[in-house]
């Protein structure tokens, strides 16, 4: 039974309804709007308004979320840390005991906001949208099919990579370690890892790729849909009312906050 | 059982003097072709691995030569046209194909876009599109799951979602290639009634596969191919009566009941045609006689307890319970087989027994020590495990250094004890020519001997499971990996197979632990098992051929003895 963390999750609420383009400007304009923001603050608000759509609005599991946090975690404290150790600081404040330059500290934050951000924004996209609407929705906008299929196809296909890696994972843990030192041993695990999922991947995209092109795909210049694409009002009430969320946000850390 | 629509002597498919060449192969994979599929026929296409069956399916969608490139020469027309001037996406109004592994043919994420896909890209109407996703999914009987997401289907129901998918099309010709490799027997029989009922309504069917029991006497044609020559064409019974041992000798698998006639036959003791249905098979052998049952030569119990599970239950964190109070005792020496449907909760158990998963509730107990106190690499050295895909557990560049990795791992570092150890172990599996190969070079029957020398090679594992030893492998590559499996029981190493080849079951297996839905529902030996049509049901098993020849002598009231596992036993047990 798979438990991926990264795939639809078809389940109706409020967020799943809205049509795949409203949710891609969204993300967009998440996106964009983050980059406005000057504070640790705001960007704080804007975290936590992003983290009240995915539980009330979206109902993904506390599971899920978990399960693909240390994606977040690893990539924002990554930069977190570069930051603290490469900002020069003309203040310092403790922290746990550490003392660290407060201009360092601030800015590591903000890199770690502005990522968790971003990135929990396209995971919410991930989880609530099925990719066939994107596609027939990117069609409906003039892109021509083939182009959208292939970010279709490429989405479609991570929680299979996901098991694949899982596969490999399980198999090489009852090898055991050979004599090498648990760095050398690691990195040989990853190279293998990579190796496999490649070979298999490439095998298996190839396997695809003929399966469709037997099925027709590219016989004519366009297709026919059984499902249209439709813009949803949800969708487009999502997008205003984030822009004046967005909109708040700036005006309040720019004149109203102390 | 589907009555046969009547096949036209209209060829749909010509093959005329074709010779195929893979890009980079330095022979080719099909040598000087003639054949014909006639209009409304059901084909048998049947070989040895890599005799060039999948090729063969490939150049009759235009894949090949289109897509893979390669050398064509002679000419291959379906419906009129030939494949190699009329493009791949035209020719999808002509061929529809069931690839091996249907989840990769996937395109879209949920059921009712699956079927709808080819359709689409065939620009039909949507009003016509919905209703044929509407019939094509009544006809596999999964209306029911058309709004369920393809990734959570099982393994039944994806293959016949990609049934489903190629039937929407409306090709006349539908090519299917082992589309049940790794189906468990009941699943595997209801996809084989959906191939015959096709063939019932018109459709042309080319099907590759290597479980011909339900097939032979319903085909019209039987190809066999064998190192991309065609060996024979012609209708089954024909093909079988002149050809059977031939097919045997490639390694081929043939119904139970018509390899028992071919033997009879080679020793001049039967006289009418080689039988091909357990009905058939029944009436020729009616007036058999059979020696008195013998003894069991083993009768003896083994007592010492390796593995022993009790209560045990595993649920996944999306709150599947994969397993439900699962007791069993695995003892030294034995050959087990765990066995059940798709889905039962057989590969979840063995990842426990590796160490992989932990019960939930419950404990196994593993060489004295229970299961939570072991560390994956420490119970490594006593359980081995060989992947459905060996691919998964090769981490280095040659074969080589694969078996030296296993040495290592297990603390073994004096180069000369390594050196003789892989040299031996190369020689024993019989892929000393392959030693510097890439592991994942090797053919499928060489990568499962890998598999299994890389996790026995350091001579402490005491049990040794094999996930589906069969999956892959045609009837040679099956036989040498059994024999090497109970070479390694001679020498004491306990084994557990998980199989859904119920043929391997009856000839090789002491005892059976059967699962359904996550619980053992039988532990005993495949007598017992055999015997009882209920518990095979549930189990989505079904008896083997001779099992079911046995049964139907049984009801004629002919003495037939005990413990008539294979065919051999068979022939051997008639006066």
């Amino acid at each position: 039974m798979s438990e991926h963390s990264l795939r639809y999750i078809d389940n109706g609420s409020f967020f799943t309804r809205i049509d795949a383009l409203s949710k891609l400007i969204w993300v967009l304009l998440v996106i964009i709007a983050t980059f406005q923001l000057g504070s640790n603050e705001a960007r704080g608000i804007m975290l936590a308004f992003i983290v009240l759509i995915i539980l009330l609005f979206a109902r993904v599991p506390l599971k899920t979320i978990w399960q693909a946090m240390p994606i977040i975690l690893i990539m924002g404290t990554l930069l977190f840390i570069v930051n603290i150790l490469t900002v020069k600081s003309t203040s310092f404040i403790t922290i746990a005991g550490y003392t660290v330059g407060e201009q360092g500290y601030d800015r590591g934050l903000e890199f770690f906001l502005r990522i968790t951000i971003m990135v929990l924004a396209s995971f919410l996209f991930i989880w609530t949208t099925d990719i066939r609407d994107l596609m027939t929705g990117l069609v409906h906008i003039g892109m021509p099919y083939r182009y959208a299929f292939s970010i279709f196809l490429a989405l479609r296909f991570l929680p299979i990579v996901q098991q694949e890696v899982d596969a490999v994972k399980a198999a090489h843990a009852i090898r055991g370690r050979a004599s090498y030192s648990p760095i050398r041993h690691r990195f040989r695990l990853w190279q293998r890892y990579m190796f496999t999922v490649i070979v298999n991947g490439l095998r298996k995209a190839e396997n695809t790729a003929l399966a469709i092109e037997s099925r027709g795909f590219g016989a004519y210049p366009d297709r026919t849909y059984t499902k249209s694409f439709r813009w949803t009002k949800t969708g487009f009430f999502l997008i205003i009312i984030f822009i004046a969320f967005a909109a708040w946000l700036i005006y309040w850390e720019r004149f109203l906050r102390a | 059982m589907t009555r046969n629509a009547p096949s036209t002597d209209k060829p749909l498919v010509q093959f005329d003097q074709v010779t195929y060449q893979h890009y980079g192969k330095p022979t080719p994979a099909l040598l000087d072709v003639n054949l014909t599929v006639r209009r409304g026929s059901f084909t048998l296409l049947v070989g040895p691995s890599g005799s060039g069956k999948s090729t063969l399916c490939m150049l009759l969608n235009g894949i090949i030569p289109q897509i893979l490139g390669g050398k064509l020469n002679g000419k291959v027309t379906v419906d009129g046209q030939d494949i190699s001037k009329i493009p791949v996406q035209e020719l999808a109004k002509s061929t529809g194909m069931l690839f091996q592994d249907p989840e990769w043919m996937f395109a879209t994420l949920k059921v009712e876009d699956e079927v709808a896909f080819g359709p689409e890209n065939l620009r039909r109407n949507p009003t016509e599109i919905l209703e044929s996703v509407e019939q094509s999914l009544n006809y596999v009987g999964m209306e029911h799951l058309r709004k369920n997401l393809v990734w959570a289907l099982s393994g039944g129901q994806t293959q016949k979602l990609g049934l489903a998918s190629v039937i929407a099309m409306g090709t006349p010709l539908i090519v299917l290639d082992e589309p049940t490799a790794n189906l468990d027997p009941a699943t595997t029989h209801s996809v084989h009634e959906l191939i015959l009922r096709l063939r019932g309504e018109g459709r042309s069917i080319v099907l590759v596969t290597k479980d011909l029991d339900e097939f032979m006497a319903e085909a019209d044609d039987m190809i066999l191919l064998d190192k991309g020559r065609v060996i024979a064409q012609g209708a089954p019974r024909d093909v079988i009566n002149t050809y059977g041992n031939k097919i045997l000798e490639l390694g081929v698998w043939l119904p139970e009941t018509t390899e028992i006639g071919l033997r009879l036959k080679a020793e001049g003791k039967l006289k009418k045609d080689v039988p091909i249905t357990v009905e058939e098979a029944v009436d020729v052998f009616a007036n058999a006689r059979f020696k008195p049952s013998r003894p069991s030569e083993n009768t003896e119990r083994k007592e010492t307890v390796l593995i022993h599970a009790e209560d045990v239950e595993f649920t996944y964190g999306n709150k599947f319970k994969a397993l439900r109070g699962v007791s069993f005792d695995i003892r030294q020496g034995e050959l087990v087989a765990i066995v059940g449907q798709n889905g039962a909760g057989k590969s979840t158990l063995s990842k426990l027994l590796v160490g992989l998963q932990k019960p939930t509730h419950g404990e196994i107990t593993m060489f004295g020590r229970k299961a939570r106190q072991w560390k994956v690499q420490d119970l490594a050295t006593q359980i081995a495990l060989v992947f459905q895909n060996p691919e998964h557990q090769f981490l280095c560049d040659t074969v080589r250094e694969e078996l030296e990795y296993s040495l290592l791992a297990q603390g073994i570092d004096d180069r000369i004890i390594i050196n003789q150890r892989v040299k031996n172990m190369l020689e024993r599996l019989e892929i000393s020519e392959t030693s510097d190969s890439h592991p994942f070079s090797l053919s499928a029957g060489a990568k499962r001997r890998l598999g299994v020398a890389t996790m026995l090679i350091a001579g402490s594992a005491r049990l040794l499971i094999v996930d589906e030893p069969t999956y892959g492998q045609d009837r040679r590559l099956t036989e040498s990996l059994m024999e090497l499996i109970n070479n390694l029981r001679q020498e004491g190493i306990t084994i557990l197979m998980i199989t859904h080849d119920m043929r391997l079951v009856d000839a090789h297996i002491d005892r059976a632990i059967v699962m359904a839905n996550g619980q053992k529902i039988f532990d005993g030996g495949p007598d017992k098992l055999f015997q009882s049509p209920e518990l095979l049901q549930r189990a989505s098993l079904r008896a083997t051929t001779l099992r079911r020849l046995v049964d139907g002598l049984r009801e004629r009231d002919i003495l037939v003895p005990d413990g008539l596992n294979t065919v051999a036993d068979f022939v051997g047990a008639m006066q």
